[in-house]
């Protein structure tokens, strides 16, 4: 007999949202290919740069690690890994960061590139939030001909445990002072640049709109987080939020984006009003921190049917529901935004803002165990695993932690990975 | 060759070895005697700062062999083995019991994330003798508004030493500071001089020697026995075989020069914390105090893991040309990555000048570990030399 959990099935997702988000950006994508081929001007920048500016600025750009994610999903890494390797680079360093470099020595990418490859950028543009972000995005900007931009990014010194009560409207208190002031600074410096290179001219009543547009769609997503928290058996698994929320979230700051959200959070409630149940024998509730695994997505569904074991939360939906929103953002428009992007980082990956998030998020979401998968080449995702599983497990959550690639199949075995889980939930949450 | 008869003939050579095998001597004498010591993990703490308090700054670095009970604790796999035994003397009470503050650079993101966790053990393990710690969160590129930012971060860390020491820093006291550490790199760079010339007398282990024992003893003391050395070196043989650059992880002994230098070549130069790039750059006594030491940390040799490819390519093809290298050495241990996506720019660029390279990735600490690395050395030098 076949067994089951070893099918390298591909993943089922169920939601309209996922499928319409999915499709969204294929139309988006070759929109934007339309307007870099009549001469506008296109950023890449990484994820943690503040990409309202160029919302604002209606200078169209794609992000590093959603573009990543495409390239994974359709089986490209692996080619791009090779490139890299012939060119003298290691190809076991940064491959979530790296991927976009790697594909930019393929001289075949125009005709065999995911979606007809990525246009050329004008401006690549990272925060200096690792010591590798600034060479690669150098080199990436070498290879396609384009401007390169740095942006410099500070630590906390002051670290209130509960910052997702503050973030929202009370960003002075949760930031120190000079740290706001220098990311205004930096907002200011990018916003000049931009103006230049480009001849636009950056209007904050532009981005005050934008924000708000922001606050609407991550309104809906704690809506929809909420929901799912508070429902078993879940109506749906992070196989469908991951990426309904991912790919949207790029698209932060649109009409469009805003209105998907509103629909996601509309077919989440239609599905528990009619009482459907993603995994109808739901026993165990599943908690993934990490990137997703997006070469493999059919993973997390390997354990529905045995187990009754369902992946209900990512920090894909629930760091819109948190970390996103700034209310009253007209008095002061650049801080507000500052105040967005100087946290992502720390929230996601500095203890103990993690740790305390991640217990927080687990309680509300009844979650039974997390299974936490650190990048093993990756610096910036280094946060404190240590703390974070003392927090979890301290409150009663068992936490199992390995190492995987979110993009690099290469270094992925869904066997072995399954047997892993498999233990954990057998041993550490059934047997507990 | 590594380190010489000649060498160990030196009074003030020996001198310098001497604290530089037993680096906790000077700090243990200090504690004594009930004076203040600080710390510094990363190659960014100003020690212009620390001696205008009154306190002896002493250097974090590993022990080799050691047990890494505290590490395998608390870090993830890819914190890279030189950090690793670093973090574990913080923890395990080694520097607890040397030092009475803690001043960290952010001088790479690893260094960074122990920050993050030496934090979190003394909030949640209060208990663990971990040393009250202040961090220094610099803005390496270069600009007029992280000039700026970098000023305010410099003032806050004053007002932390002032506290630390129990009394006011005044304006004087950090331009006397700078002057006598402006003092130790002039007499430093005696040193370089007499590895750079066309016949070096001094080779890459004893200059590492000279320069390391300066992190961990009194700088007007260090001065003195470095004139010495340079005065007495004068004399020494001239140290024979390809002239050999060094760039990549910092080398906190000399184990890997020796291997070099063993093989025939001769280090004369290199773009490390623990070396060249110590003392590059002086503290500029004319114009305002803390602006000074912002100048002088933020605007020296860029370093490998805070600045770009091109920074970096630029300045190895000049370093390169400084020293007249006949090969360069590339050596990064292992998950120490930032200057791995500099390296195939580097070597490009170096090859075109007709300068060969060898690079060792991934390395292991201590060196002794990593097998055939002194084979694949011995190797590189022998083509330098011709293949004879």
């Amino acid at each position: 007999m076949a067994n089951d959990k070893k099918t390298q099935s591909a993943a089922v997702k169920s939601l309209k949202a996922t499928g319409a988000a999915a499709a969204y950006q294929k139309e988006w994508f070759a929109g934007l290919r339309k307007r870099v081929d009549a001469g506008e001007a296109f950023g890449y920048l990484n994820a943690d740069v503040p990409m309202e500016v160029l919302r604002a600025m209606d200078i169209p750009f794609v992000v590093n690690q959603w573009w990543a994610a495409i390239c994974a999903a359709k089986r490209m890494t692996g080619k791009y890994y090779g490139l890299l390797r012939q060119k003298g680079y290691r190809d076991d360093l940064c491959s979530y960061c790296a991927t976009a470099l790697a594909e930019s020595f393929d001289p075949d990418d125009k005709t065999e590139g995911p979606w007809g490859g990525l246009p050329n950028p004008t401006i690549a543009i990272t925060r200096l939030t690792c010591d590798c972000q600034g060479k690669i995005f150098e080199l990436f900007a070498k290879n396609h001909g384009a401007n390169f931009y740095a942006m410099e990014n500070t630590q906390a010194r002051k670290v209130p445990l509960k910052w997702w009560e503050l973030d929202e409207d009370r960003w002075e208190e949760l930031y120190d002072s000079d740290r706001l002031d220098a990311a205004v600074e930096e907002l200011k410096e990018l916003i000049r640049y931009l103006e230049q290179i480009t001849g636009r001219m950056f209007d904050t009543n532009k981005l005050i709109e934008v924000m708000h547009l922001i606050n609407e769609q991550e309104l809906w997503y704690k809506k929809t987080r909420d929901l799912i928290a508070e429902t078993s058996p879940v109506p749906v698994t992070v196989v469908d939020t991951i990426n309904a929320v991912m790919q949207a979230q790029w698209q932060r700051g649109t009409r469009w984006a805003a209105d998907h959200a509103k629909s996601l959070y509309e077919e989440v409630k239609a599905l528990v009003d009619q009482g459907y149940h993603a995994v109808p024998n739901e026993k165990i509730r599943l908690m993934w921190i990490g990137r997703g695994i997006w070469h493999d997505f059919a993973f997390y569904q390997n354990f529905e049917h045995k187990y009754g074991a369902a992946f209900v939360w990512s920090m894909y939906l629930a760091m819109g529901a948190d970390a996103y929103i700034r209310i009253g953002v007209e008095k002061d428009p650049l801080r507000a935004l500052a105040a967005r992007y100087i946290g992502m980082e720390d929230f996601l990956h500095m203890p103990p803002w993690n740790a305390q998030w991640w217990l927080k998020e687990a309680r509300t979401n009844k979650i039974d165990g997390v299974v936490y998968m650190i990048p093993g080449n990756c610096m910036q995702a280094v946060e404190g695993s240590y703390f974070a599983i003392k927090t979890l497990e301290d409150a009663g959550i068992p936490v199992l932690i390995f190492e995987a690639d979110p993009v690099d199949a290469r270094k992925w075995n869904r066997d072995t990975m399954t047997d892993m889980v498999e233990e954990f939930i057998e041993n550490r949450i059934i047997g507990k | 060759m590594g380190i010489r008869d000649c060498a160990l003939q030196s009074s003030a050579f020996t001198a310098l070895k001497y604290i530089y095998d037993h680096r906790e001597a000077v700090a243990e004498k200090w504690r004594a005697d009930g004076k203040k010591i600080v710390g510094q993990l990363g190659c960014d703490v100003p020690d212009e700062l620390i001696l205008a308090a009154g306190m002896l700054p002493v250097r974090v670095y590993a022990d080799q062999g050691r047990p890494l009970k505290e590490a395998d604790k608390y870090l993830e796999f890819s914190f890279d083995p030189v950090v690793r035994s670093q973090f574990e003397k913080l923890v395990d009470g080694s520097y607890g019991n040397l030092v009475d503050y803690l001043a960290i650079s952010n001088s790479t993101d690893t260094i960074v994330r122990i920050f993050l966790y030496l934090r979190e053990i003394r909030r949640q393990e209060p208990e663990k003798n971990v040393p009250p710690i202040d961090f220094i969160d610099w803005l390496f590129t270069r600009n007029r508004m992280h000039q700026e930012r970098n000023e305010l971060i410099i003032r806050m860390f004053r007002e932390t030493l002032e506290k630390w020491s129990g009394h006011p820093i005044t304006d004087d006291d950090i331009r006397s500071a700078g002057a006598i550490c402006n003092e130790n790199r002039a007499a430093l760079r005696r040193i370089q001089a007499l590895r750079r010339c066309a016949e070096p007398r001094i080779t890459g282990s004893e200059a590492l020697v000279i320069i390391g024992a300066s992190l961990f003893m009194e700088k007007e003391k260090h001065t003195e026995l470095c004139l010495q050395v340079a005065e007495s070196a004068k004399n020494w043989p001239v140290a024979k075989g390809p002239r050999i650059y060094y760039t990549g992880s910092n080398q906190e002994n000399t184990d890997l020069y020796d291997i070099i230098e063993e093989a025939g070549g001769v280090v004369v130069g290199e773009d490390q914390d623990w070396g060249d790039r110590h003392y590059d750059r002086d503290y500029k006594m004319e114009i305002d105090p803390v602006r000074a030491v912002v100048d002088r940390y933020m605007l020296r040799q860029y370093s490998a893991k805070k600045s770009f490819v091109s920074q970096r390519v630029e300045a190895l093809d000049a370093e390169a040309d400084a020293v007249r290298a006949d090969g360069v050495v590339f050596f990064t241990h292992a998950y120490e990555e930032a200057a791995s996506w500099d390296y195939p720019s580097q070597k490009q660029s170096l090859e075109l000048r007709g300068i060969a390279t060898a690079a060792y990735a991934k390395q292991i600490f201590p060196i002794a570990k990593n097998d055939g690395l002194a084979e694949s050395v011995k190797e590189f030098i022998q083509q330098l030399k011709g293949g004879e």
